[in-house]
């Protein structure tokens, strides 16, 4: 049975579960300048957009966070002339889903389908693509993998019958942890029961942006099956509104930079890559990427192995930090003859996962052990200086 | 005149049957329809023979009902005393009570289907019938529940889940009722699901037992799956089960492993060694008081082409080597009728009933098939012309065995596939490498054939060409009459021995569910329930095109008298 998880897409599918008919044909219309005749009459015809309701980073009927794909929909209809409104759909079945909707004429167009002429065609044809997106190995900070055959002997997170399980899955030197959605993949990776996350990139970048606060490097993979070009597709009837977008495309640009930017969808390997993928490995890595992942070329990769190099300054501020807050309970100076919470053993229990369990466990709290959420209270900055001084302390048996 | 050898088999059925109904149930009658396969045997034989092979073509319309839902109406119908119950399609969205004879609403069922249950089931929104026993009617449903009706009255007594359709797992055909026990599985391996039986309190709806038909850590045959794949090995008992009381012994089919890749949960190549991913595609002999399993017999192992080993197992005395053999018969998806001595589990033969050329032959002794190297697709290495297509020899549509021609009749499918690694596949905004398998007709230009076959010699008495493939299944009669509807909604009557085609009737749209014969006041019928498929076509490429393009959908039942 697939187990129950507080990632994203769980969650959305337990709110699925009571909107039921409502679901399927809800509208959110965003009409802002209809087009309007002289005579004032005649309105715009909406641009009709299929979405997955439950599919953040890409789409959810949720209004406080709408995903990349509803955002970017909302920005082309704008360029358009238009006003966008959504029909949602879950895409589970992916080509079922595509027949019953686009294809049935329920919507104009599809934002976030792979730009592939074996992909539904003829009946689907696409616009230019928008980007490119695929999957990426996620390993934490303190061990960016540089290679998958670093990651021998090793536990990894792969989705179910994607290409990743196919590669880890066959092989006998590492371990293939498998989970039906990506997001489970990301949680096994923060909650230590796996060394590495072998998933697809948008997922991982979102997650590490919004739930992880940065705490795991993700490294872009290119080789068969690991990239794709995504477009907006749409009917072959529709030729005309395709060739409208593709017009629109251009000026698209920075808000799709923006948007992955935002949504921290990782820059894909393949543009960072040489062309000639080793021949005795079907899969290559990027080298490790920078801290931003979602911006394109630009930020330098930090040193592979240790700690993140922090200066003197941020372990003093970090110690005063702490002593005035968590020695409340872990003991001044992280001094406390209760082993349980004796964060002295950080790396002694932890080893090369110290970090992104530190970074886990204050930005969620352990409730049933009276460890409070600290998201709330301390920055990011904040936590990297209390954690550059726990390092500073930590037992060395 | 009657058959004093059918009455006589029928006496046994009955009596059979009544061993093994629940405490308080009403005497089974000859003139019934009791189950989806008309007994526990499931062989679709009807003892009446007031309608013959010499008088078939008098049949005309009794009446007919229209089932109030189009698309994919596979349901069989069952009869008890003068009440018809029977399903319709899309959860089922109804169920209905009729008069026999008139066709006479006495009730109708409507559960409470989510609407969004298309978006999480994996195939159709088919429904293969309901099951009566003890008073009661056992519908399983596409939301993944299974409820107890009052027979009577139609209303809800309890209501179970028994799986999350969310997780693309639904129930679309009936339960099995044995004693006091109702037993069911689910479909789904498309998700990644872990398939698994489990049986229910005929009074109170409360699980006695569950078998996973992929074991799990500690159970025999854990170890031939890879590494964790058995969480999500597939195995999916979706189909219908048979039950003999004399050993106390459920059979049910398993369906296919998951993913598609086998080098994630095998060797990946014909060198599988113990990695045969058990219990997919296979059939299984569980105890019917506890769910334990007992022996099995693997059709496929590790599957790579689809092959469900869902199909019916028939139960028969066979005639064999001048010995009489307690068997059950199955016709594969993979291409091979096995005939099995059901009391020990052990493999008579198996032949091939339809060309297929992934595997020369079965070995008898270690039930394992000599498999085409060129025609195990991996990965690596895509495979072309590869038959059957994963649609199977035969699919769901059910055959029968006539026990006086000695023939069983087979609704069987001539399509082979090329297989390959797809450029891309979608699901929720991720896109990854799948398998693909494109169809190609089979040899000689029919994709399917209504096959008269010979279980102890292991050879094609005569067949039924036809141009489309997955038509509906096969009843045969002690009148000697053996009938079926194709797909383009020719329903029609053969003579059980040479095929001759007695007597057809247009029932306008495609048929896949199988016919029963009931008798009601001395008077017999003969229904169906005629509604093509949708959903299945898109597998099948062009094929599939031409299948929806034979007849618009459908959804009503016809029933035939003289």
């Amino acid at each position: 049975m697939r187990p129950l998880t507080q990632g994203l897409r769980a969650h959305g599918r337990r709110l699925r579960g009571k909107a039921g008919l409502s679901l399927l044909l809800l509208t959110s219309f965003l009409a802002l300048h209809p087009a309007r005749a002289a005579s004032g009459s005649e309105a715009v015809r909406p641009l009709r957009l299929c979405a997955d309701p439950t599919d953040l980073p890409f789409s959810s009927s949720q209004p406080g966070t709408p995903g990349l794909y509803i955002e970017l929909g909302r920005a082309l209809a704008r360029s358009l002339g238009r006003p966008a409104e959504t029909v949602w759909q879950l895409t589970y079945f992916g080509p079922r889903s595509v027949r019953t909707t686009l294809l049935a004429g329920l919507c104009d167009a599809m934002i976030g389908l792979p730009d592939d002429p074996d992909f539904m065609g003829p009946k689907l044809i696409f616009s230019a693509p928008l980007m490119r997106i695929g999957y990426v190995l996620a390993t934490p900070r303190s061990h960016p993998a540089t290679t998958l055959e670093a990651l021998k002997g090793r536990r990894i997170a792969v989705q179910y019958s994607t290409t990743p399980h196919s590669v880890v899955g066959a092989r006998d030197d590492m371990t293939a942890v498998t989970v039906l959605e990506p997001d489970q993949a990301m949680q096994a990776l923060a909650q230590g029961k796996v060394d590495a996350a072998f998933v697809w990139g948008p997922v991982a970048g979102y997650m590490n942006r919004t739930l992880f606060h940065d705490a795991f490097a993700l490294t872009p993979v290119s080789g068969p099956g690991m990239t794709w070009p995504v477009s907006v597709g749409f009917s072959r009837r529709d030729a005309a509104l395709r060739d409208q977008v593709n017009a629109a495309i251009p000026q698209l640009r920075p808000v799709i930079a923006a948007l992955l930017a935002k949504y921290g969808f990782p820059v894909d390997a393949s543009a960072a890559s040489a062309s000639a993928a080793p021949a005795a490995s079907p899969v290559h890595l990027a080298a490790a990427s920078g801290a931003a992942p979602a911006q394109s070329d630009a930020a330098p990769s930090p040193a592979a192995a240790a700690a993140p190099a922090v200066g003197g300054a941020a372990v003093g501020e970090g110690h005063d930090l702490f002593n005035g807050t968590c020695a409340h309970c872990h003991g001044v100076d992280a001094v406390t003859t209760e082993r349980r919470i004796n964060l002295r053993l950080l790396q002694h229990r932890y080893q090369a996962r110290m970090d992104e369990v530190f970074f886990y466990t204050v930005t969620h709290g352990r409730p049933s052990k009276g460890m409070p959420n600290w998201s709330g209270v301390f920055s990011q900055a904040d936590f990297t200086k209390i954690l550059a001084y726990l390092h500073t302390i930590q037992a060395s048996e | 005149m009657p058959n004093k050898r059918a009455q006589w088999k029928s006496c046994v059925a009955v009596a059979a049957l009544l061993a093994a109904t629940p405490a308080g149930a009403r005497a089974a009658d000859a003139g019934d329809w009791p189950m989806y396969g008309h007994g526990y045997d499931n062989t679709r034989f009807s003892p009446l023979t007031e309608i013959t092979a010499g008088n078939v073509g008098k049949l005309k319309l009794a009446f007919a009902f229209s089932l109030g839902s189009l698309r994919s109406n596979e349901s069989t119908p069952i009869v008890i005393g003068d009440t018809l119950y029977v399903s319709s399609s899309w959860g089922p969205k109804f169920v209905y009570a009729l008069d026999a004879r008139t066709g006479a609403m006495k009730w109708k069922y409507e559960p409470d289907i989510p609407d969004d249950v298309l978006q999480y089931a994996c195939c159709d929104v088919d429904n293969r019938g309901v099951t009566y026993a003890d008073g009661k009617i056992f519908v399983g449903r596409l939301d993944g529940h299974l409820v107890a009706l009052d027979a009577k009255t139609g209303k809800e007594l309890w209501d179970t889940k028994v799986v999350d359709y969310t997780q693309g797992s639904v129930i679309t055909s009936p339960p099995l009722v044995v004693k006091n026990l109702v037993i069911t599985g689910f479909g789904g391996g498309e998700y990644g699901v872990r398939g698994s039986l489990q049986a229910y309190d005929i009074n109170t709806g409360k699980q006695v037992w569950k078998t996973w038909t992929v074991p799990g850590p500690g159970e025999p045959g854990n170890d031939t799956w890879k590494g964790d794949s058995w969480q999500h090995g597939g195995a999916a008992p979706w189909l219908v089960g048979s039950y003999d009381p004399k050993t106390n012994t459920v059979f049910w089919g398993t369906s296919n492993p998951g993913p598609w890749n086998a080098a994630v949960r095998s060797t990946g190549t014909s060198d599988y060694g113990k990695l045969t991913n058990l219990y997919s595609a296979s059939t299984l002999a569980l105890d019917a008081d506890t769910g334990r399993i007992k022996w099995y017999v693997q059709d496929t192992p590790e599957d790579a082409w689809d092959f469900d080993g869902v199909n019916e197992q028939v139960l028969a005395d066979l005639k064999i080597d001048g010995q009489t053999v307690p068997v059950y018969m199955k016709a594969d998806r993979n291409g091979f009728f096995y005939v099995v001595n059901r009391d020990t589990g052990k493999l008579i033969s198996a032949e091939k009933y339809v060309p297929a050329n992934w595997a020369t032959s079965v070995d008898l002794t270690t039930t394992r098939p000599v498999e085409v190297s060129s025609k195990r697709p991996t990965a690596d290495h895509p495979a072309k012309d590869v038959c059957p297509n994963l649609i199977g020899g035969k699919n769901w549509q059910p055959m029968s065995y006539n026990p006086d021609t000695g023939l069983v009749y087979i609704p069987s499918n001539n399509v082979c596939m090329d297989w390959k690694v797809s450029s891309v596949k979608y699901r929720r905004g991720v896109f990854y490498l799948g398998g693909e398998f494109p169809p190609v007709p089979g040899p000689d230009g029919y994709l399917g054939e209504l096959i008269a076959w010979d279980p102890v010699a292991h050879k094609q008495v005569w067949g039924i060409k036809e141009d489309l493939p997955f038509n509906g299944g096969t009843l045969s009669t002690a009148g000697g009459v053996t009938f079926y509807g194709d797909l383009h909604g020719i329903f029609k009557a053969l003579d059980a021995k040479t095929g001759k085609e007695l007597w057809s009737m247009n029932v306008g749209s495609g048929v896949g569910a199988g016919p029963i014969s009931y008798s009601v006041d001395g008077k017999q019928f003969v229904a169906v329930v005629a509604g093509r498929t949708v959903s299945l076509a898109a597998f099948v490429g062009g094929i599939g095109e031409k299948m929806l393009a034979a007849t618009p959908e459908g959804g009503t039942l016809f029933v035939f008298s003289e």
